[in-house]
């Protein structure tokens, strides 16, 4: 394949009667979303927007989300998701950061002034048969999409990903994994979340399904466990924590689910113990587990975990290198035997939006290549054949419940309360080497000492937070501390203060 | 072991508190357990006690206190 546009259309084309996507029970065909993500894209066109601009797209997991995404590229702009249970102010930021003039609101938009946006709605878009200058599509180094991350200083960064990218991930995702022809995917993932793209596209461009358990669904047992055992897929793709969650349900088996052959795992460290506890539940499913950062478009390894590898390995591998992407080793960093794992190769993104600093720190050119270069600061080390293991991190950032999180984003606004005078969020990890808990370290400022119970800072700290961050970044536990621990250049001692959380 | 203490040890170590004396304090509402360690929590008690919780029924509000914790996991037993 060599233009993920134009194989879905293909798609359409041959077969308009062919189911593309099922939400809840309600379905849409192949026909549908070519019809529709064209009506998106001739829409997109009459408005004129800059060439190149980016389009913010604010909704959930519906059908009219991925039309509205096709309908961005066919224009020719990249689109933004943003999850439509994110904050008012997560959307005012990547506004700033991303210099959109168009937000789509697929989902209703918080009710806030967006100085200088033009808003689009679903209603505003008719469905029309138009004929669509495929020229002006989205196309090689263009940039197809954008997904915001975490920032440490509280600005989010936007990876820009672009076709060349996205076609050399979805490429290898559907030659690697002994997928089915036509299969069925499972969509958990928000889709602001990159996670989400390893179902994405891998299923249109194979005239697969896409089969959706929301985000609001997933928020609840009641309505999870109601719903799961009622959606039939062949590939499950989540986080390991989604998974075990899963557990719960004593349904969750081949039994019934009798199609679901594989098992794709990103996002967290994937625990020894739940693949075996998988293995009970599925014995003939193929589990694979993956990895990569949203720099590298999704993931850039992967490894089916046999049981000769769960036999070999108590810390399971995260995989070998896709054929066209190099992985080494900056030995600089890290302890002894491992270092910064660094990717080279097509899926590797040209940098974050609007923000050469950050860019140039994280991302190079070796003299004579042809592909990025892009630092993970993940530490790792090789073993036999060049099976990839991670080790941790060599900075601040976490994975909490498959999110990505700068724990110094979180310490930035923590220490802009007035009630704070130092703030530091540490992980707390369970055995599995997996967080399981944040937890906020906290010196008050002399004003608030004595002035509030705990239980009133808490609740003041974390409706603040509340504002400035996303919900999976507010700390489960505060702690407050008479003094936080000193490093020798004066700033608060973070290294410290996470290891007294993990004593 | 009695279930208060199996209770308490496992709200021990996802909330890293005691919560021996605050029986009835709503550990939803202030925000010590959110949905996922919710799902630790049910996780524990099934391996730990034995007990199956008919998770397509859970109510959060019959979940919320330690007090109510204890109750509900006694009652599952007796099932």
């Amino acid at each position: 394949m060599d233009n993920i546009i134009e194989t879905i259309d293909q798609v359409a084309e041959a077969d308009p009667k062919r189911i593309a996507y099922d939400y809840l029970g309600r379905t849409n065909t192949y026909g549908d979303l070519k019809r529709r993500s064209d009506a998106w894209a001739t829409k997109l066109v009459t408005m004129q927007l800059k060439q190149g601009q980016p389009i913010m797209v604010w909704g959930g997991q519906t059908f009219e989300m991925i039309a509205c995404f096709l309908g961005c590229v066919k224009a020719g702009h990249a689109y933004i998701p943003i999850a439509s249970y994110s904050n008012a102010e997560r959307l005012v930021m990547i506004q700033e950061v991303s210099q959109a003039s168009l937000v789509i609101a697929i989902d209703v938009l918080p009710d806030i002034a967006l100085p200088g946006l033009q808003v689009l709605r679903p209603a505003d878009v008719p469905d029309q048969h138009p004929a669509i200058d495929a020229s002006q599509a989205v196309h090689g180094d263009d940039t197809f999409y954008i997904i915001f991350t975490s920032g440490t200083t509280g600005k989010p960064k936007g990876v820009m990903i672009s076709h060349r990218n996205l076609l050399s991930f979805v490429n290898w995702e559907q030659r690697n994994f002994k997928l089915p022809a036509q299969p069925n995917f499972l969509v958990q993932a928000p889709y602001s979340f990159d996670l989400s793209v390893m179902s994405l596209y891998p299923a249109l461009t194979s005239g697969g399904k896409l089969v959706v358990l929301p985000h609001d669904v997933t928020q609840d047992f009641k309505q999870l466990f109601a719903t799961l055992p009622q959606l039939q897929f062949n590939v499950w793709v989540s986080t390991p924590s989604f998974a075990q969650m899963c557990f719960l349900d004593p349904t969750f088996s081949s039994k019934q689910h009798p199609e679901l052959s594989h098992f794709l795992f990103c996002g967290e460290e994937l625990p020894h113990s739940e693949v075996l506890a998988l293995k009970k539940r599925f014995p003939t499913s193929h589990i694979f587990n993956t990895y990569g950062p949203t720099e590298a478009t999704v993931a850039v390894t992967q490894v089916e975990i046999t049981d000769d590898i769960l036999a070999k390995y108590d810390r399971l591998p995260i995989g070998f290198a896709k054929a066209d992407t190099q992985i080494t080793l900056d030995e600089t960093k890290g302890e002894a035997g491992q270092g910064e794992l660094i990717l080279a190769g097509p899926s590797v993104s040209k940098g974050y939006l609007n923000n050469p600093e950050k860019t140039k720190a994280a991302f190079f050119r070796s003299a004579g290549a042809t592909d990025n270069s892009y630092r993970t600061g993940d530490a790792g080390f090789f073993a036999e054949k060049q099976l990839l293991f991670y080790s941790g991190r060599i900075d601040f950032q976490v994975k909490f419940n498959g999110y990505r999180i700068e724990l110094e984003e979180i310490n930035f606004y923590l220490s802009q309360n007035d009630l704070v005078r130092y703030g530091v969020v540490a992980p707390k990890y369970n055995r599995n080497h997996t967080v399981k808990q944040l937890v906020a370290e906290i010196e008050l400022t002399k004003a608030a000492q004595d002035k509030y119970s705990e239980a009133e800072l808490t609740k003041r700290l974390r409706a603040s937070l509340a504002k400035q961050v996303m919900p999976y970044m507010i700390p489960q536990r505060f702690v407050y501390r008479s003094a936080l621990p000193i490093s020798q250049n004066g700033k608060v001692d973070i290294k410290q203060v996470i290891q007294e959380v993990n004593q | 072991m009695d279930n208060q203490k199996v209770v308490l040890n496992i709200l021990a170590d996802l909330t890293g508190e005691d919560l021996a004396d605050r029986m009835d304090e709503d550990i939803f509402e202030n925000g010590l357990l959110d949905s996922m360690a919710s799902v630790q929590m049910l996780l524990s008690l099934q391996e730990e006690l034995g007990i199956q919780v008919p998770v397509s029924e859970f109510n959060r509000d019959e979940w919320a206190t330690p007090n109510k914790i204890i109750a509900k996991v006694t009652s599952l037993e007796k099932e």
